[in-house]
């Protein structure tokens, strides 16, 4: 197990008449390398297991492991999880303080104890990666930049770390549609070339559901399933029970499937369902 | 449909807003814009990010006053002072935040708000958010406080405070893009009837063309200037427009595009799911 | 992760105490607490204490209740206690320890004092569980009233509070979520000089101001879209009706300070 935990129960306010339960009972894993998306709607539990994730909240019961260890309370070990586990906020511009864009890129870096070269180095190797390779960027105050820049900004002031583990909470909310592609193809890149462990939090499944290898859905706090992609996506019925609404292009194909045409119904992106039609079409045409 | 002209609530005459504090050289927010809107509409009002939309919804809500041009409501221009509060009961205003607008400690006070600025008498007040309360199912959530809901109801609270209010119009400013999937049906399901059922006319700002979809009517701005208005098939399957100003059209249009740079033979005004599912089962369209 | 917050002491409930008009509750309270320092003697203090006792059964507020609230001046009552017992000369030796003695009048009046705070402590306590935070500012808004003749703006200040309130919990769970945010950057704010640590507060602090701005502008904006104006004449959901018990009640609470005065015990 790569990345897990076993049993993990977590109740804000314990002992009070408000006490309630944002996990319970949970034990799930991901692979190394692997992409997984968590989904679940809004106070399902996805902020708070992702959080755990990271060693920021302490397990009321169970336990969370990374590479073969349990994450404990040891100062020492949790700083060298959050070295290798980059975890990207929702809203995550919403927690920038810098004079500048090289500043807000450096925190991370600068507080694992990086050399200010080291540091030097990430943060510009950071800003290519998500594709923002102006140099006159770096010096520009972080509130200056429109709202797409911003969130590329703070997704590279988590990839400074260099982290071997991405988990990101809602990193499409509320970007607009450009900005949301260049999202997927940051990610899937990060993923696919550089062999980054990726997992999402999310609750609006459109394009994203093609990248994912894994799925985990959480609801009221429960693990209700967990497994690969295709076989989850496959639980129409069961995924619409809990909320949770599918790729729209799915809707096409799976009403094309109602209709008699033999199309796979594994879809999940317009360039799959614009595929598949294609090779109905042609296929019918022999 | 009746062919009887509708009464026209809302009119913005030759709109030009300029926030001030901006360099000379930059251009306004809104740079002449001519709107009619009447009873019962359900007008989308698409436009990327900087394009004007949220400028003009609180200028027709008088929340901002116009550098030059008017906007009248119900006849009554929104630079008049006196008549601001009718201009503000006339168009009640939804914005993207739910947590940003609720103002009371409970959900009945915060229906509440809006009557108690126009000073009614507590028992009025006590009617008008039951009955509202009853008309969006709110009732069982009266004595809650705001952080214990969810985004939906508390986009729906917001909406019940503009109801009471009695209004011909209800502003949206993004209202779901802060929503999951169920609390976004929960909310359109809800302005959708009262568009419907109480013949509310609507102003919805999005740029999710699977809402847009669902108006009667779609204005888009580019640049604090109208390019384009028509009725949504129309609009949301122009995708060369579209994705001029950064926008999408539906994944119908989309994909029925895709198709047809692929060589499909498709229809040009493909919008909804059942049109492309329709199409592509009903003949051959490899040319 | 909201629902893990919550305002003040209130306990949700409908007991008379719950129900009494807050405009009544804030000077019955001052009424008891003149009683408290009214009492001369330990049998009056005590007959207070059981008497706010029963008042919680009243209210059926747990004991648990009682305890937590009590906990924080615990260092400060057994402060007291030491005090008294061992400086306050008068009486019968009770105990010796070397130098040090412990007589009968140090022991009375360390009581004396300890029961005086700990009742007054549980009957402000009450009146905070049994009235929530915005009518108890409603209440108090009451009294400033007046004060608008000299230029203080009262009900503007009740809504400035009562926003407060309301936002609290919303600024709690911001706070929260980007500290928890800064450490998953390897933030510290635990270790290092006060110096060193308020200036490691930055990342925290002008997030903060700059979301709070943010949603005092986006507030602002809301109030005035449903018609709110400064000075204007405003009406309420709740009419505050003071009901005949509530007469009654400041009434009893008067006679008795009045008898307690008279009596001098």
């Amino acid at each position: 197990m790569f990345i897990g935990t076993d049993k993990l129960t977590h109740t804000y306010m314990p002992g009070t008449p408000f006490a309630s339960d944002a996990l319970k009972s949970i034990t799930f894993s991901l692979e190394q390398g692997s992409f997984t998306l968590l989904i679940g709607s809004s106070g399902s539990g996805k902020t708070t297991l992702i959080q755990h994730l990271n060693g920021l909240l302490k397990p009321t019961s169970g336990k969370v492991y990374f590479d073969g260890k349990s994450i404990g309370p040891d100062k020492s070990a949790l700083l060298s999880v959050r070295r290798r586990i980059g975890l990207v906020f929702q809203m995550p511009e919403d927690q920038f303080f810098s004079e500048t864009v090289f500043d807000e890129i450096a925190y991370a870096p600068r507080n694992l104890g990086l050399t200010e070269n080291k540091v030097e180095e990430n943060v510009i190797k950071a800003v290519e990666r998500v594709g923002l390779g102006h140099k006159d960027l770096l010096d520009r105050h972080p509130f200056q930049l429109s709202a797409g820049q911003k969130r590329l900004v703070a997704f590279a002031a988590v990839l400074s770390i260099e982290p071997e583990v991405l988990i990101l909470d809602e990193p499409a909310a509320s970007l607009d549609p450009a900005g949301k592609r260049m999202l997927f193809d940051l990610l899937s890149r990060l993923n696919r070339t550089e062999k980054i462990t990726v997992l999402v939090s999310t609750h609006h499944l459109d394009e994203i559901a093609a990248l994912a290898d894994n799925l985990v859905v959480l609801n009221e706090g429960r693990l209700k399933m967990a497994g690969e992609a295709k076989e989850i996506l496959a639980r129409r019925t069961e995924l619409q029970d809990l909320g949770l609404a599918l790729p729209q292009v799915t809707e096409i194909i799976d009403e094309l499937a109602v209709r008699g045409l033999p199309v796979s119904t594994d879809i999940y992106s317009l360039s799959a369902a614009c595929k598949e039609i294609i090779r109905l079409k042609r296929a019918d045409q022999e | 449909m009746a062919v009887l002209k509708a009464e026209t609530i809302i009119e913005a005459k030759a709109l030009y807003y300029s926030y001030a504090g901006e360099g000379e050289d930059s251009s306004p927010a809104l740079n002449g814009v001519d709107l009619m809107i009447d009873q019962g509409e359900y007008l989308a009002l698409l436009g990327a990010n900087g394009s004007g939309k949220t400028t003009l919804l609180k200028l027709l809500n008088a929340l901002l006053m116009p550098s030059q041009g008017e906007v009248l409501v119900k006849g009554i221009s929104t630079v008049e002072a006196q008549q601001l509060e009718l201009v503000r009961q006339t168009c009640g205003m939804i914005f993207q935040n739910p947590d940003n607008q609720i103002v009371a400690t409970t959900v009945e006070e915060d229906i509440a708000f809006g009557l108690e600025n126009l000073a009614l008498p507590s028992k009025e007040i006590r009617r008008r958010v039951d009955a509202v309360a009853k008309r969006l199912g709110l009732t069982h959530l009266l004595q809650h406080p705001p952080h214990l809901l969810s985004g939906g109801e508390k986009q729906r609270t917001a909406i019940a405070g503009i109801l009471a209010m009695q209004p011909a119009c209800i502003l949206m400013d993004e209202p779901t893009a802060m929503l999951d999937p169920a609390g976004r049906f929960e909310v359109l399901k809800t302005v959708k009837d009262l568009n419907k059922v109480e013949s509310l006319a609507v102003v919805h700002v999005t740029h999710d063309p699977a809402e847009a979809v669902e108006a009667d009517r779609i204005v888009v701005l580019e640049r604090g200037r109208i390019v384009a208005d028509g009725k949504p098939e129309e609009i949301l399957t122009d995708l060369k427009l579209l994705h001029k100003l950064g926008l999408q059209g539906t994944v119908a249009a989309e994909l029925a595009d895709l198709l047809r740079q692929e060589g499909l033979n498709l229809p040009a005004a493909i919008m909804l799911n059942r049109e492309l599912v329709e199409s592509l089962c009903s003949s051959e369209q490899i040319s | 992760m909201s629902r893990s917050i919550t305002l003040g002491h209130y306990l949700p409930g409908n007991s008379v105490i719950h129900q009494m008009n807050p405009r009544i509750k804030v000077p019955v309270l001052i009424i008891i607490l003149a009683m408290l320092f009214a009492f001369k003697s330990i049998p009056g203090l005590l007959a207070m204490l059981i008497a706010v006792l029963l008042l919680f059964l009243v209210a059926r507020v747990p004991f648990l209740y009682l305890l937590k609230g009590l906990r924080p001046i615990l260092y400060i009552a057994l402060f007291a206690l030491i005090i008294f017992l061992f400086f306050t000369k008068g009486g019968v030796v009770l105990l010796r320890l070397g130098p040090l003695t412990v007589e009968s009048d140090g022991l009375e009046e360390g009581l004396f004092v300890i029961i005086r705070l700990v009742t007054l402590v549980l009957f402000s306590l009450l009146l905070t569980l049994t009235t929530t935070p915005l009518s108890l500012t409603h209440g108090l808004g009451y009294y400033l009233k007046p004060l608008s003749r000299i230029g203080l703006p009262a009900e503007e200040v009740v809504m400035i509070m009562a926003i407060a309130l309301r936002f609290i919990p919303t600024l709690i769970e911001e706070s929260q979520r980007l500290m928890r945010a800064q450490v998953s950057r390897g933030a510290d704010f635990e270790s290092g000089s006060i110096f060193s640590k308020a200036k490691n507060l930055t990342p925290l602090i002008v997030p903060l101001f700059v979301s709070a701005f943010r949603r005092a502008d986006e507030l602002a904006l809301a109030m005035e879209a449903r018609g709110y104006r400064l000075g204007a004449k405003r009406t309420r959901l709740h009419e505050d009706l003071i009901k005949l018990q509530d007469w009654l009640v400041l009434l009893i609470a008067l006679l008795l300070l009045a008898a307690v005065i008279y009596i001098n015990i």
